[in-house]
């Protein structure tokens, strides 16, 4: 059984992004980056599937500029066995990446495909669900434990409030959550050995996907700071704040 | 512009989570229709009909909806969508599972977690984890988005819309339910935790420091931190340590109990949204960070609080 | 505090100043280049900051507890240590055809600073199996090598040095354990060993001891003294591990810092004596064990770097976060962080510019290494063997002398606080004060600098780097950094003097020389140093013309080459005079009068 997984690039999640000053974008030049650390659980439950003698192959993508090349060779040094890079510059959206997700996935026909259920950095939690939908497969998502069965996987998702388990025939798509499995650290052989597995490099003009994107980010800003804090004269003011003005409760 | 709002309900009850989304969808402005999908749903249904600002119930009830699958929900809100200008859901599991899937359908982009409403294509949201806001626009002839719930007000109830049954579609055959297991009350990770109640050296014994926090921590399905002075002394174990040299925590909400707010404790929980203090010293540095302090002596102000809260 | 690796300036350092590339070039370094250094190095950084350094202070408060002869290490050391050892990071540099991965000491002392900050006491074991398995690679023969490097490559088996003995520190002509041939190939050894670090523990099966000892027929003094590999557990012909050998932990000592690591008194033969296994020819261990000197001294040179990096971190977060005093000439009454007043910003910089002034220089000298090690042209392997002779003891005494002020500063930073334990500023103070005496205290490393290295070669080597200093000062002058430039070319003046004196005079006056050896060997120290900052302010410099979009990290190196210009660099003459001028004074006083 072959397994894709797709991993993002993104800030690494110790750094505090700070915006340009003129608010048009979050300054990430120069900045560390790291894999995505939800893909990251990603790629570990394709290993540990594939370790487990349950998978054959584990075939990783990533999507965008030039450097996600080093995320993919942490992944093939976590234990993909080849990577495909579609290189491009634009700035990807969700839908953009379901869909070039979705050509590679035509061609290289995985049984499953295992994402992580959100970027840390634009915090859209939507590529696995998209492209279980254009692949018309059926999702799992949010997984805290995945088992295959037969020509079926049954995936535990962490839901509000607790969890569910569902039945979904394969091919299906997965999204991980933060309690599916601890990411291993990668082996030194192993860092060396990724930099021999293929790489392929591939573009959205080469897939056939228009990847502009859909929204536009008028501007970005920080969060207002702490404001001075009250005293209340009763535990009902109090709860009545917490319900109402500060909304936490 | 007519708005649909996917309800968040488990068949015999809506979710609050719904409300704030209607509301929500008030802020865009428009007919504001709300599509109930299940199975034995109509009690659901009814609750919908009744949320102030609602028009119109759209109840979609067939056994294969009874779980609520993305695979089998999406079909129908699909075919719906197209009559709208907008789709909203809460930016809850249920929304953020079903509406992507959707979205891509329609071949539309998704907004996800929206915090606030600017115009009817103009929207809020937080990203790298609330440190950055962004506001974005989408030029998609339908706008879908799931809203952060805690972002907007419950709307209002005393609403009589009417209840009309749509086309439920067919089993995608793609996928099913097995089962289900919600947790009761195991108390959450100090660092994963939304609330963590924290109790300090006041708390005076192992014993009253959790007959006093924990069924406050309960009540509000909080985690339960300590200051050091509160571990050094025994009453709680080094895990429950927030601060400099214990855990770094950042809740939602943060509630000090009888802790003085030394800045080794500070250091640790600063960051915390919103900070409640319960200190009987008016003067206690605490206070300065608290976003609302109460001046008062814990062994009353938290049972009262308990008890103010299932009220 | 938590402890980030500072990959970004390891990277500019290995990539703009050590000549990783260079390296790479190197034959059996093909596969060596920038990105697969920064793979190794992200990774290395996530192990070090996740794993290794949350057991720093576990460890410092803990210890090891010995008892029935088990040493029993600090919660979490074990586990650590399998993560540590099952992921490769033992063998990085030991070659491949013992299961190493052979890469080049550039990229394993870069990993090296990442665990000694993170946990010098830690770190310590892999450190000295390192040095075991290099003194065998070169010296043991072919079947014990296939007996121990492979378990040693793999960090199943640790390594120890056993040299030090109650009477023999410095002075290892002392050494007085004996080794008797059995008569079937093998040797028994007996005596016993102190100061043996990582020399009994729980976190691997088995044990290899590398012990000097005297055979039966051995001259005295140094040329008496033979190489043995002691094994806990003997090995079997098949590898499996046979009998419990006559060798035994019998104390630890109770010690200002490194708690985690374990410095054992180990006895030999107290049951007839331990099986030993000659290590090369007889009567020649001690030079066996200074062809591993090199890098075991450059490694405790990373040592005081790292745990003043570790340092420098702590006191910059307390400094940003400690608010006290107002801001002197400032409008805001309110009292401010304390990073805002001038002595605190002095203290960072101090310890600032000499960290990154060390990393420079000693990634220089282990470039210098495998360049001696593997250049194919026969003049320029000489040349660069004589670089590393002539850095080592600087590399090793510099930073480490050094590394007492950086940690105090880092004390005096936060105040009260930096007394109080719990706040783990002293604990960097109180790990790196080893720094300067193992492996040779500062004395002995000035002793072979003036001495072996510098004077018994007519300052040959000295000279060539101080000519490359003035080389790269005139270039800082013509890049508008004139500053530095001028700093250096001051430096340089007392630097070739010193030199001058200690060439001249060695012969003469022997103890005149000695007496201004420590501070020779600081002054090249901070005119080496200086010299790598100059080199990187030219890099900074001609970076930011052409654009390099990370212009905060580069302006912020040519500030610091700056401040180490202001502030460091003039100390030269002082040291200078010292050395010139100073010694009848260090000797005229009369042993009595003491
Ligand atoms: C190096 C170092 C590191 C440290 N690290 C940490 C750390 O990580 N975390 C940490 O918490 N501390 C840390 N400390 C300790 C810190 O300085 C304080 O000592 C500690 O936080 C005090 O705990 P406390 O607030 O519970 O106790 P106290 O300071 O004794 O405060 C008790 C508070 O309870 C109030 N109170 C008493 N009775 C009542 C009542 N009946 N009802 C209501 N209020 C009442 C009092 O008015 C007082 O404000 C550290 C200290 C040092 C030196
Ligand atoms: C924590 C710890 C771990 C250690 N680990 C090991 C280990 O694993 N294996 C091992 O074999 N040893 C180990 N040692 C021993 C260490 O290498 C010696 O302590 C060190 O070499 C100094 O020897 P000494 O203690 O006998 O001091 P001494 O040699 O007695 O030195 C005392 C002082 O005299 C000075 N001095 C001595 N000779 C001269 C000279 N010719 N000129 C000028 N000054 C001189 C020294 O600089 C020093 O200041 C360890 C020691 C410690 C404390």
């Amino acid at each position: 059984m072959k397994i894709l997984v797709a991993v993002k690039r993104v800030v690494d999640y110790n750094v505090k992004v700070r915006c340009k000053t003129d608010g048009s974008d979050v300054d990430v030049a120069n900045v560390k980056m790291s894999m995505n650390p939800f893909d990251e659980i990603a790629v570990e439950e394709a290993v540990r599937l594939k370790e487990a003698g349950k998978a054959s192959e584990i075939v990783v993508a990533s999507l965008g500029v030039k450097q996600c090349e080093e995320t993919l060779r942490t992944a093939l040094a976590m234990g993909a066995d080849r990577a495909i890079h579609v290189e491009t510059d634009t700035e990807l959206q969700p839908l953009a990446v379901a869909k070039l997700l979705k050509a590679l996935a035509d061609k290289e026909q995985p049984q499953l495909v295992i994402l992580g259920k959100q970027a840390i950095d634009d915090d859209a939690n939507q590529t696995g669900q998209m492209l279980a939908a254009l692949m018309n497969a059926p999702q799992g998502t949010f997984a805290s434990k995945v088992e295959l069965a037969g020509d079926k996987v049954n995936v535990t998702r962490e839901i509000d409030g607790g969890l569910e388990t569902v039945s979904l025939s394969l091919p299906a798509i997965v999204t991980t959550d933060l309690r599916l499995n601890e990411p291993r650290y990668v082996k030194l052989p192993n860092i060396m050995a990724a930099k021999k597995k293929p790489l392929d490099k591939t573009t959205p003009a080469e897939l056939g996907v228009d990847a502009a994107p859909r929204l536009k980010t008028l501007k970005v800003a920080e969060p207002p700071v702490r404001k001075a804090g009250i005293k209340v004269a009763s535990v009902a003011e109090l709860v009545a704040k917490l319900k109402n003005e500060a909304k936490v409760i | 512009m007519s708005i649909l709002v996917i309800a968040e309900h488990d068949n015999g009850s809506l979710k609050a989570a719904t409300l704030n989304t209607v509301t929500a969808a008030q802020k865009i402005g428009g007919d504001i229709h709300v599509l109930v999908a299940g199975h034995n749903a109509a009690a659901a249904a009814q609750a919908a009909a009744q949320i102030a600002g609602v028009a119109k119930v759209l109840l979609a009830d067939a056994t294969h909806l009874g779980h609520q699958l993305a695979e089998n929900v999406t079909p129908v809100v699909v075919e719906l969508a197209r009559g709208y200008s907008h789709v909203l859901a809460p930016a809850t599991t249920h929304g953020k599972n079903l509406l992507p899937r959707v979205a891509a359908l329609l071949d539309v982009a998704q907004i996800s977690d929206v915090i606030a409403v600017e115009s009817a294509d103009t929207f809020v949201r937080p990203i790298y984890a609330g440190n950055v806001i962004a506001t974005v626009q989408s030029s998609d002839a339908i706008k879908l988005m799931t809203v952060r719930t805690t972002a907007f007000d419950a709307a209002a109830t005393g609403g009589s819309a009417a209840v009309e049954n749509i086309s439920a579609g067919s089993d995608a055959g793609k996928s099913s339910f097995v089962s289900q297991e919600l947790t009761k009350s195991s108390r959450p990770e100090l660092g994963a935790a939304k609330i963590i109640v924290s109790g300090g050296r006041a708390l005076a014994s192992s014993e009253q420091f959790h007959s006093v926090l924990e069924p406050l921590a309960d009540k509000l399905g909080a985690a339960i931190g300590a200051s050091r002075a509160a571990v050094d002394a025994g009453y709680a174990p080094n895990d429950y340590q927030v601060g400099q040299t214990g855990k770094i925590v950042a809740p939602q909400l943060y509630l000090a109990v009888g802790i003085s707010g030394a800045i080794q404790h500070l250091a640790g929980m600063k960051d915390s949204k919103v900070i409640v203090a319960i200190n009987k010293d008016e003067e206690a540095p605490i206070f300065q960070v608290a976003d609302y302090g109460l001046v008062a002596d814990l062994f009353t102000a938290v049972p009262e609080l308990i008890a103010e809260l299932n009220k | 505090m938590s402890y980030r690796a500072p990959v970004t300036d390891i990277r500019f350092v290995l990539n703009e100043l050590a000549g990783l590339n260079e390296v790479g070039a190197l034959p059996g370094y093909e596969d060596v280049n920038p990105e697969l250094a920064d793979a190794i190095l992200e990774e290395a950084a996530k192990l070090a900051e996740n794993v290794i350094a949350p057991l720093n202070k576990v460890g410092d408060q803990h210890g090891n507890k010995l008892s029935d002869g088990i040493v029993t290490t600090a919660p979490g050391f074990k586990s650590a240590y399998q993560q540590f050892s099952e992921n490769g990071w033992v063998s990085l540099r030991t070659p491949t055809e013992f299961g190493g991965q052979g890469m080049p000491a550039l990229i394993a002392m870069a990993t090296e600073e990442m665990w000694c900050a993170a946990n010098v006491a830690f770190s310590l074991c892999p450190l000295l199996t390192l040095g075991a398995f290099e003194a065998l690679e070169h010296h043991a023969s072919d079947e014990l090598k296939a007996t121990y490097l492979p378990k040693m490559a793999s960090g199943e088996w640790t390594g120890t040095m056993n040299l030090t003995e109650p009477q023999a520190g410095s002075d290892l002509a002392q050494v007085r354990a004996k080794a008797v041939p059995v008569g079937d190939g093998t040797y028994k050894i007996s005596g016993q060993k102190i100061f043996i670090t990582w020399g009994e523990h729980d976190m691997v099966e088995n044990i290899v001891h590398l012990v000097l000892a005297r055979l039966p027929d051995a001259p005295a003094g140094v040329k008496g003294i033979s190489l043995f590999v002691v094994p806990k557990y003997l090995v079997n012909a098949d590898g499996s591990l046979g009998e419990r050998n006559d060798v035994s932990c019998v104390s630890l000592e109770h010690k200002l810092g490194i708690h985690a690591s374990p410095t054992c008194v180990m006895s030999y033969g107290d049951k007839g004596g331990a099986i030993g296994y000659l290590v090369g020819e007889a009567h020649r261990g001690l030079g066996y064990m200074f062809t591993m000197m090199n890098q075991a001294r450059l490694g405790v040179g990373i040592e005081g770097m790292a745990i003043a990096e570790r340092a420098y971190q702590q006191a910059v977060a307390y400094a940003k976060d400690r608010v006290q005093s107002r801001e002197l000439g400032s409008d805001n009454p309110a009292p401010a962080a304390i990073i805002k007043h001038a002595d605190i910003r002095r203290m960072l910089m101090t310890m600032k510019s000499q960290i990154e002034a060390q990393r420079a220089l000693t990634y220089y000298a282990g470039a210098a290494l495998d360049r001696a090690a593997r250049h194919p042209d026969a003049a320029e392997k000489q040349k660069w063997q004589a670089v590393v002779n002539f850095l080592i003891p600087i590399v090793k005494g510099w930073n480490t002398e050094q590394v007492n002020e950086i940690t105090s500063l880092g004390v005096q930073i936060h105040g009260g606080m930096g007394f109080i334990e719990e706040t783990g500023a002293a604990q960097h103070l109180r790990d790196a004060r080893i720094t300067a005496i193992y492996e040779g205290t500062t004395g002995i490393q000035a002793m072979d600098l003036v001495g072996r290295k510098t004077a018994s070669e007519q300052g040959r080597t000295a000279r060539a780097l101080l000519a490359e200093v003035e080389a790269v000062a005139a270039q800082l002058k013509t890049q508008g950094l004139a500053e530095i430039g001028d700093a250096l070319d001051a430096a340089l003046v007392h630097a070739r003097a010193s030199t001058d004196f200690v060439v001249g005079q060695f012969e003469a006056q022997p103890k005149a020389v000695a007496a201004g050896s420590v501070p020779f060997l600081k002054l090249m120290g901070i005119v080496l140093g200086g010299w790598q900052l100059g080199r990187a302010a030219l890099v900074a410099k001609q970076k930011l013309a052409d654009g390099d979009a990370d212009s905060a990290f580069l302006e912020a190196k040519l500030i610091t080459a700056r401040f180490f210009a202001a502030h460091l660099l003039p100390q030269v003459s002082g040291l200078s005079a010292a050395i010139l001028h100073g010694a009848d004074t260090v000797l005229a006083l009369p042993e009595e009068a003491f």
